[in-house]
């Protein structure tokens, strides 16, 4: 199948037919362009494609002037750390995140390590589909050179964002599955340092991984086994390129990835009290957590460049996305699974507390999240009926259509990735959460499937 | 400055100025279009010394990536050692990034064959073919397969090359070699390579990140640094080789350059010494070569202007020596293609052998001068302007197999298109310098008639 989706902040498809070398030259092009012939960094994860996406980009970049900060294989947030650190005009990280391994995609960032925000993706996409690319003869050979003590910058970086004494005093035992991707080795630097025992699963940077990358309990299939074994005192799946992480807890329970922000947000507010920004599909644990410590959440469409843009304008502590995607701001400009785990022993060493007894302090929430296959045009009409449905609530309409009640909301978006539509239910009972899915389901279903059958 | 008909896309390769007519893009489509016509296995990768090197062979592996080749990059080394390593190595191709002997700005691709030579013209006809329909089999991400490097291409190629020569005679003789590398591709190899035959050696211009320091033709006016060299470090002979290493131009004693065209004829008189047989040389090769075959009574055989059309009808005829005037020596048996090693290792056999000095060798052979001319000419010109050299000589002798080449009993001159550069070749070689250039003016007139 030809799989190519292209927003403003990355483009991502299924290598082959679909994600090709000549794209991402043409897409490299078009950022060296944007980056005004300025050094851009460059980082990509363990997957096979991202050897050839790599040489693709590092050409494109290149021809068009630019210098290469080449970090080599390295999780996204170290590419965004050393564009911040070293003043370049941008970063791409070459990496697929917590898609499957058939999958690759190109990440740009912008000079403040975010992700490119709509208007300046908006700008490169421009530049794209004009094709006009800067074009510097090469007078002189441009260098693609690494970057030394770049990744001992970013760990004591992430030390001065952290209360690192009080988990160094703690000597925790961590278990983490890092899906053979590009996180092992700088995790375990960082623990080192933390006065922790680190014991991985699936470490070994590998061209194909040992389960699907997304960290959802689904794939947590050889952690919860070496957590009841070792009873440590986490346990953590991290994607590939280190963007979201999601948590196991001290009984080997696993904790959905919705868990990770509302936990990175109980004890990280309490050292920095401050506004939150999610998107309208995360669990509203955040407005439990935020709430009890007097602070408020702001809700924005579904997308890291989105929530985090936001959380930038807003001067947030925190922005995440119900993936497990957290980061903790001004420290980090992007989702960032390393910092986020540093946040949860920070908590649970200064809250003298395990991470299961931090899970039971969230808000017991029944959710149902399902997919409705359907073409564009279905799905528009779908989300239409459903707004026209449910007027009187006033719903918000930003991205699909968010409806809310005291106890319950639900939520209805076109997914930006695949040709179907996300239905997203939480409530405070299980037979709420049942109904409200039913309803929606039906009501998106009879919308798609009247247009098809007629 | 724009350039916008700098693209050449022809059987030398796909050239350009890198960045600007040679994009990315080109380089990545045509690597992929290359990997699609060698099928999947390794693809050797080589380069010359130019700064848009590292641009061009990051492309060359993405495109090479996707179709499901395996890139093995043997980093910088000269364009005969890379179509060694391919033969030897069994690999399904090879792609040289260099421009030969265009200027610093320019790049290009050569594609090479699995037997080690470059694509011949239908060959290279259906890889341009594959590379217009724009349609390549991309392999899914789990057939991806990862890069090499391999660096042991140069130490392989020089054995081959010493097992060919009577090692044993040259190192006894301890030579001195100047050596000129424009620091281009043999930078490092060169050096090595005579030190391995037991030379001592002088060498100006062997640093690969400092561009030419000279125009990259190893042809008698670039060297003069060379020629000093020669006489001030009193080496016995001085070597000047272009930028990917495939061309030789040599020096004797007394400093004076040979001129490149002298190469294949000093080559040829050693090689036919050893074993005689045809000898096959293009159109625009000095008749020196002729002189030289006499000798051994061989019989020489010209062909169209480019190596493969030489190699081809070398393999046709079982030649063992041939080449081309440019300062490319080709001995099939060693290395099928123009390689300046080769050509090193001879020329110190024929001294140690002879136990004569170059000067005393060059003039075994008679005297003549030629003259080079270059005619800024479209491609759509061509044509025309050919049948008008053709009008000019009309009762004359005549070759037509590449442009015009028109015979007297002691001179001759050759017009042709270039297939590297938009303009008009005309050569010409007779007993005396005048007379050469008389020949060249009386085509340049024709061509443009003195304004009154």
């Amino acid at each position: 199948m030809r799989e190519l989706k292209i927003s403003t902040s990355w483009v991502r498809g299924v290598v082959g037919d679909a994600l090709t070398p000549e794209l991402a030259v043409n897409f490299a092009c078009a950022f060296g362009t944007w980056a005004e012939g300025s050094p851009v960094a460059l980082g990509r994860d363990t997957r096979r494609s991202s050897v050839m996406l790599r040489s693709a980009v590092v050409a494109g970049l290149m021809s068009t002037g630019c210098d290469i900060i080449d970090l080599g294989i390295c999780p996204t947030p170290l590419v965004s750390f050393a564009v911040r650190e070293l003043g370049c005009a941008g970063g791409i990280a070459v990496t697929g995140s917590h898609n499957d391994s058939e999958w690759n995609a190109l990440k740009f960032i912008g000079p403040d390590g975010a992700l490119l925000n709509t208007v300046r993706g908006e700008e490169l996409l421009d530049i794209y589909h004009a094709s006009v690319f800067a074009s510097k003869p090469c007078g002189h050979l441009h260098l693609s050179q690494g970057s030394p003590g770049m990744v001992t910058r970013y760990v004591e970086h992430l030390f001065a964002a952290l209360d690192a004494d009080a988990i160094r005093e703690r000597k925790y035992r961590i278990v983490i599955d890092f899906c053979n991707g590009a996180c092992g080795g700088i995790t375990a630097l960082f623990l080192r340092e933390l006065n922790c025992e680190l014991l991985p699963v699936n470490d070994a940077p590998r061209d194909t991984f040992a389960h699907p990358p997304a960290p959802t309990p689904a794939n947590m299939i050889d952690l919860l086994p070496e957590m009841r074994v070792t009873h440590a005192d986490l346990g953590a799946a991290v994607n590939v390129d280190g963007d979201r992480i999601a948590f196991v807890t001290n009984e080997a329970f696993p904790l959905s990835e919705e868990f990770t922000l509302p936990l990175a947000a109980l004890g990280r507010l309490a050292r920095r009290p401050g506004v939150i920004v999610t998107s309208l599909s995360t669990s509203r644990m955040i407005e439990a957590v935020a709430r009890s410590r007097g602070q408020h959440v702001i809700r924005t469409s579904v997308g890291e460049s989105y929530v985090m843009d936001r959380g930038l304008i807003e001067g947030a502590v925190l922005a995440g996305e119900g993936s497990g995607g957290v980061g903790a701001l001004p420290f980090t400009s992007t989702f960032d699974a390393l910092l986020t785990l540093g946040i949860l022993l920070e908590t649970m060493a200064t809250r003298d507390s395990s991470i299961g007894e931090l899970a039971r302090e969230l808000p017991h929430l029944a959710m149902r999240k399902g997919e409705l296959p359907c073409q564009p045009d279905q799905a528009y009409r779908a989300v239409e009926s459903l707004r026209v449905n449910y007027e009187s609530q006033q719903p918000d309409c930003t991205d699909g259509i968010r409806v809310e009640w005291e106890d319950s909301w639900l939520h209805v978006r076109v997914s930006t990735t695949e040709p179907l539509l996300r239905v997203i239910v939480e409530a405070e009972s299980e037979d709420r959460a049942d109904e409200l899915y039913q309803e929606a389901m039906g009501m998106a279903r009879r919308a798609a499937g009247r247009e098809k059958g007629v | 400055m724009t350039h916008p008909l700098s693209l050449k896309i022809g059987i030398t390769g796909v050239r350009g100025i890198a960045g600007q007519s040679l994009t990315p893009q080109l380089v990545t489509s045509f690597a992929a279009a290359f990997g699609t016509y060698c099928g999947s296995g390794p693809v050797i990768i080589g380069t010359d010394t130019r700064p848009s090197r590292e641009m061009v062979t990051h492309a060359a592996i993405a495109g090479l990536l996707s179709v499901g080749c395996t890139p093995v990059s043997l980093g910088i080394v000269p364009l005969p050692v890379l179509q060694h390593h391919v033969r030897r190595t069994a690999a399904v191709g090879g792609i040289c990034i260099t421009a030969s002997h265009n200027p610093l700005e320019w790049n290009a691709l050569k594609f090479v064959g699995p037997d080690g030579m470059a694509l011949r013209p239908n060959q290279f006809a259906e890889l341009t073919d594959l590379y217009h329909q724009g349609v390549y089999p991309r392999v899914t991400a789990q057939r991806i397969t990862n890069c090499q490097t391999d660096d042991s291409a140069i130490a392989a190629h020089r054995e081959t090359v010493l097992t060919a020569v009577n090692e044993v005679a040259i190192r006894s003789r301890h030579f001195k070699a100047a050596l000129d590398c424009c620091n281009g591709a043999a930078s490092a190899a060169a050096p090595e390579f005579l030190r391995a035959l037991g030379c001592e050696v002088v060498p100006i211009h062997t640093e690969p990140e400092k561009g030419f320091p000279r125009d990259p033709e190893p042809i008698a006016e670039n060297i003069d640094e060379l020629r000093r060299l020669v006489k001030e470090a009193g080496a016995e002979v001085g070597f000047a080789l272009d930028a990917d290493g495939d061309r030789l131009a040599l020096v004797n004693e007394r400093g004076e350059a040979l001129g490149e065209d002298c190469t294949i004829a000093l080559v040829a008189d050693h090689a036919l010494g050893r074993r005689g047989g045809p000898v096959v040389v293009s159109m625009s090769t000095s008749r020196l070569v002729e002189d030289a075959a006499a000798r051994h009574n061989s019989v020489v055989y010209r062909t169209k202007v480019g190596e493969v059309h030489v190699l081809e009808r070398m393999y046709a005829l079982g030649s063992r020596v041939g080449g081309e005037g440019n300062g490319g020596v080709i001995l099939p048996a060693i290395n099928p293609c123009r390689d300046s090693f080769v050509g090193m290792a001879f020329v110190l056999e024929a001294l140690a052998e002879n136990r004569a000095k170059l000067s005393e060798l060059r003039n075994r052979l008679p005297a003549y001068s030629m003259i080079k001319q270059k005619l800024g000419c479209r491609s759509r010109d061509v044509l025309p302007f050919l049948r008008l050299v053709r009008h000019l000589f009309r009762d004359e002798e005549m070759d037509l197999t590449d442009g015009v080449r028109v015979l007297w009993p002691d001179r001759w001159i050759h017009v042709r298109g270039s297939n590297t550069e938009s303009v008009i070749r005309i050569i010409a070689e007779a007993p005396t310098e005048a007379d050469a250039r008389q020949l060249v003016q009386r085509v340049m007139e024709y061509l443009r008639p003195p304004e009154v």
